[in-house]
Parts: structure tokens; sequence; C-alpha cells
């Protein structure tokens, strides 16, 4: 498939643990490294990263099983996903002053990432993060959302989507690269969509946080977002109206905020 | 000798539940989340005994055998534990019970080994079995994972197999399964085991599975020409793995209705073959294919083949599958080519259908039983 990218990112093609992993960058790089973990889709589009660039070198990996990446042969959980990214991130050089930032199931990647490897990161950002249940707070399950909801059900706005999504609703090559990341959701969720580490391990995350959620969100609701920041000892919690689960799609204040929390000295 | 006289004549009942509340029309799906809050016990006691007098007379008939099968969190069947029903069966009959059959991976397999093992000391060397995969809705209704679902599967197989072919007790160190003390009594009567089948929709996974194993190979919700198509490469594959590609080795499906004239055959059968296409298999492509269920290719496969899960009409239905009704000469006849064209001699026959009610299904079987197959045995000393 083929992401919607409109600027300067380009493709590198890496060899993660024998997996074969597609990495997009941009950004001057010697600038500070930010490293975003996209959600359970690959398809809407790094829009929201552009303003990062000016700032950062701003790195998106796309998950094994997910996009332009190959599938992690044996995956089970995500701690498979954290042994690849630490790989990946011993790759790249990424061995401290990381700026991390993960959406959705990115989030939840990140913030197991940062349990176990909090001296490489410099701030953490989790955007909607999923994967702590919360306490009181009704949500339903991502897979027994119909799929012709699901798409509405991450914005506040059609609007946001709009460019991203194929003319026929049945595109057969959109629907079968939706279905190859939901499978690799499944391995992954299907049996346990609640992580067991968080609740008891994300006290150790010492490491400046920001936890991004949209107050339209209707996907993992922003009742959630006081969970992850009791948590997180130093975390920092913002919200924005309007917007969505793809809240860094529909606030531009949004990415802001990132970027000058990942900014800040 | 032809293929007829090899011929083996098996009773399928799928115990459907068919008191469904006026406004079922408006659910996109009979399964999975159709509530539970429809199912009268009282009216499935009275099914239950129905359905079991059915089963009964299909044996006291003389046909070469009963079939069950599984399905959860549905009207479609009243059988999400079918080895409950055929040890009810069992004591009251004489002919093969087949249980056709638990998925093997939705449970703990040892439990299943020795189930099946409890029907075939009972029976006294009776039991078929078939392993399915199971739909993609049993995964919606159990706790079992379907994107790793094929794996589970295989390496549940595996497990049943060394109970009955290896002594116990043995350990089993699996991704799935860890037995330390593998040693489950009782050992089935068949030695080494009875005879296997894999249920599958065509899919070259489960199909290279059968021949490995050198397991029999039934297919389901495929067209018929399809099937011919998955006959053929199963053969070639069993051949492949050193197995004999016996007629026996291949399950087809037929759904019969005898009458006295081909338009009474067709007009008290039509109904039940409707309601069964439109109603009972009634599901949305989401619970069909759960994620990972079938592998990416597949997928891309099956979202370009027609949807034979709730809509249909009787041309269409009677050109894609074994469908036919009719006198006792005309169903002996399609029966008959179907036997040649599918080089298989084990019927598997739906002679009850949906909401059938059971005077037709005992005048159905009756004739199926005293005309239909007569007839085909003659045709095998006439030629």
């Amino acid at each position: 498939m083929t992401p919607v990218t409109t600027v300067p990112f380009e493709r590198l093609d890496l060899l993660v643990h024998g997996t074969p992993t597609v990495v997009l960058a941009a950004g001057d790089t010697a600038a500070p490294p930010l490293v975003f973990l996209h959600g359970a889709g690959t398809w809407h589009g790094w829009g929201f990263a552009e303003p990062w660039t000016e700032r950062f070198r701003v790195l998106i990996p796309h998950h094994p099983g997910y996009g332009d990446s190959g599938d992690l042969e044996g995956l089970q959980d995500v701690h498979d996903l954290v042994l690849h990214y630490v790989e990946l991130f011993d790759q790249l050089g990424l061995t401290a002053d990381v700026n991390l930032v993960g959406l959705s199931l990115g989030g939840l990647i990140a913030a197991r990432f940062a349990i176990e490897q909090k001296h490489r990161l410099r701030r953490l950002v989790l955007v909607a993060p999923a994967g702590l249940q919360g306490r009181g707070v009704a949500f339903e399950d991502v897979f027994c959302i119909p799929p012709e909801q699901l798409m509405g059900r991450l914005v506040h706005s059609m609007d946001t989507l709009a460019p991203h999504l194929p003319a026929d609703p049945n595109d057969v090559d959109f629907t079968v690269d939706r279905y190859r990341e939901m499978r690799t959701t499944a391995i992954m969720l299907w049996e346990r969509p609640f992580d067991r580490v968080l609740p008891r391990w994300l006290g150790r995350v010492d490491t400046p946080s920001l936890v991004v959620w949209g107050e339209d969100d209707r996907l993992v609701p922003v009742e959630l977002a006081r969970c992850w920041v009791e948590l997180l000892p130093r975390s920092t919690l913002v919200t924005f109206p309007h917007a969505g689960h793809l809240v860094l799609d529909e606030a531009p204040e949004a990415s802001a905020a990132v970027a000058r929390f990942c900014g800040t000295d | 000798m032809g293929l007829v006289d090899q011929a083996e004549f098996h009773f399928f009942h799928f115990f459907p539940y068919t008191d469904l509340p006026p406004d079922h029309r408006e659910r996109p799906s009979l399964w999975v989340d159709f509530p539970n809050t429809n199912y009268d016990p009282k009216t499935g006691h009275e099914l239950y005994n129905r359905y079991l007098s059915e089963m009964l007379l299909a044996d006291k008939l003389g046909y070469d055998g009963l079939v069950l099968n599984e399905h959860h969190n549905t009207q479609y069947s009243m059988n999400p534990a079918p080895n409950l029903t055929a040890a009810a069966l069992v004591p009251q009959t004489t002919s093969w019970i087949s249980v056709f059959g638990t998925p093997p991976n939705l449970g703990y397999p040892n439990r299943l080994a020795e189930e099946y093992a409890m029907l075939d000391v009972m029976s006294g060397g009776r039991l078929r079995v078939a392993f399915p995969l199971g739909t993609g809705m049993e995964y919606w209704a159990n706790a079992v994972n379907p994107a790793t679902a094929r794996a589970r599967f295989r390496e549940s197989i595996d497990i049943i197999l060394r109970c009955w072919t290896e002594d116990g007790p043995q350990t089993y160190a699996g991704d799935f399964y860890t037995y330390r003390y593998l040693n489950p009594w009782p050992r089935p009567v068949q030695r080494p085991y009875p005879e296997c089948y894999i249920v599958g929709t065509g899919s070259p996974e489960t199909i290279e599975l059968a021949a490995e194993l050198g397991f029999g190979y039934s297919v389901v919700f495929i067209p018929r020409t399809a099937q011919l198509k998955v006959f053929d490469h199963y053969r070639e594959r069993l051949a492949a793995h050193g197995h004999d590609p016996t007629p026996d080795k291949v399950a087809i499906g037929v759904m019969a209705y005898v009458a006295e004239t081909d338009a009474r055959a067709e007009e008290e059968f039509l109904p039940h073959v409707m309601y069964f296409f439109e109603n009972a298999l009634r599901t949305t492509p989401r619970y069909l294919n759960p994620p990972g269920y079938v592998t990416v290719p597949e997928f891309r496969k099956r979202i370009q083949a027609p949807d034979v899960h709730g809509s249909a009409n009787w041309e269409d239905l009677v050109a894609i599958n074994r469908i036919v009704a009719g006198t006792p000469d005309k169903v002996a006849d399609a029966i008959a080519g179907w036997i040649e064209e599918s080089g298989s001699s084990r019927l598997n026959l739906n002679l009850t259908l949906g909401d059938m009610p059971n005077w037709k299904v005992v005048k159905n079987t009756t004739l199926f039983a005293e005309e239909v197959i007569p007839r085909l045995r003659s045709k095998k000393e006439a030629a």
C-alpha cells in the first residue's frame, strides 16, 4: 500500500532482527530525534507530523504487520514489538534523549517500551493510548465495532479522513490492507485487550510525560486519561475539544503541544 | 465396481432452532449476537426429542450413518456440544455415528480425545470424526484467538493423534498446550483410531493438513464446481504424501427431497431450502471473517467471491449447490452424477433442512431410503 504523505518523508528500508521494516524519516539528521509510533492503521497520513520536522528528526516506523513493514515471524504480544523497537533504536543509534510519541496502539507500545527502556527517553507523549481498562469506564472493544462504523468512530469530523479514504468503500486493496493490520492487532490483543503490565509497572517511568486526548474520542474515551495520569508519576494531561481519537489529525494545537512539550528544556 | 456401489448414505441433521421471532428479518445476523432470549427451552426440549426421533428413524431405515456437527451462539444448530447428542444416540442405534465435529482448538485437546474415545468405546467402534476449524462465527463466541486459530488447530490435532497412537503417559510441550502427563483413559476401540476427516472451505492450508495426515476431506460453503477443483487438488496432495486417494476420502454434501412428482417435491422442499439459506445461514462478513481467521491472500480471494450467507434465489442455489427435489428417478440420477463427478463414495445427506416439519422429514427420509437408495444400488447391478 501507499501511505499518503505530502512532505519530505524519505523512506528507509531496514531489516530489524529479520523483519523488513520501513521507517519514514524527515527533518535535519542532527536535530533531536522524535519517534512516532502509529496506531492500528497506517492509512490516515502523517500530515500532523510535518510541523515537527522543523525542530526534530522525525522518524515514523511502520510496525511489523502494518503498512509497508513485513510481518514479525512468531509475533505473540506487544512485548515482541517492544523488543523490535529496542533493536530498531539500536540500529538507528537512538540510545538517549529520544522523544517518543505514541498514538492509540502506538501509545500502548510506547508506554511498555518506556517501562523497560526509559533511559533512552527524554520525553514520553501518549496520545489517546490503548491498553488500560480503567475503573468504571465502559467502552466498546475495537474488534466489535462494525468496519463500516469504525472510520467514523475515529474522528470528530469525517472531513478529516476524506482525503485518505478510497473512492470506492469496497476497494479491495484498501480492505485487504486494513484486514492485515487488524490481523496483526488481533494476534497481540484479541485474547487480552487490556495490558496486564501497565498497572503494575508504569509507575517506574519517571520520564516527563504528556498525555494528549481528544475530548470527543469515541474509540478510547477521554475518561481514561485520568487513569494514565495517575499511573505516570511525572505526567501532564492536555485535552482538545472538537477532536476525536485521531486528535493529532483534527487539532493542529494538539500537534503543536506535542512539539512544544518535546522541545522544552 | 463403480463408485455408486461403494457409496455410503449418511443422514445429517443440523438440529436447528426454528421458532424465530417475527422481526428476525431485521437482524443482519442470526449468529453470534442474536440474543439468546429468543431461545425458549420448552421449545428446545420438544425439538431435541423430535430431532432425535428423526435420527433414530434414519438408523432404522438402514442409512449407513448419522452425522452431527457443532456451532455456537446460533439458531442454526442446537448442538454446541454434539458429543452429548452422539452419546444419546449410541445405545439406540446400530449405524455409524459421525461427529463432524468439534473444533479441537476451542477447548482442550486431551478432553476431546477422551470424549471421542468414550463414544467409540460406548458404541463398540461406530464412531467417525471430523475436525473442523470452525466457522469465523465460532471465534466470536469462544475465547480463542482467530488470528492464531490455525496454528492452534494443527497442534490440537497433533495432541489428539498422540493420545490415540502412542502409549501414555507422555509429555507434550507445544506452543498452546503443555501436558505433563498426557495419558487419557479410555482409548478408542478402533485401532489406531476412528476414521478422521477434516472439514474445510477449500483453503490450501487445510487441504494440505488433511493430505499430510491422511485424513478424509469434506468441504462446505463453496460452490459445487469449486469443490471439484478442491477435491482434485486434495487427492493430488494426498498421493504426494503417500496416502491412497480412495473414494471414501472425500465426503460430499447433498440436499435432497423426494416426492411423488418433481413439482410436488420442489413445492414441498423449496420453502425450507430458502429458509435455510436466507435465515439459518444469515450472518455478516465481519462475523464470517474475524481478524486473522484466514491468511491475507485468502481474505483477498474471499472478499471477491459470491456471498452464500443470507441471500439466495432457488435457481442460483440449485446451480451452485448439490440440491435436488423430485421423483426417486430424478433424485437418484442427480446423485449418481454427483458421485461420479466428485469421485466420492461418502454422502452426507441433508434430507431435513431449516424449518421443515416432522411429517416432511419422515416422508422424505423414508422415500429416500426405500426408493432412492435401491435405485442407486440397481444402477450398479445394471452396469
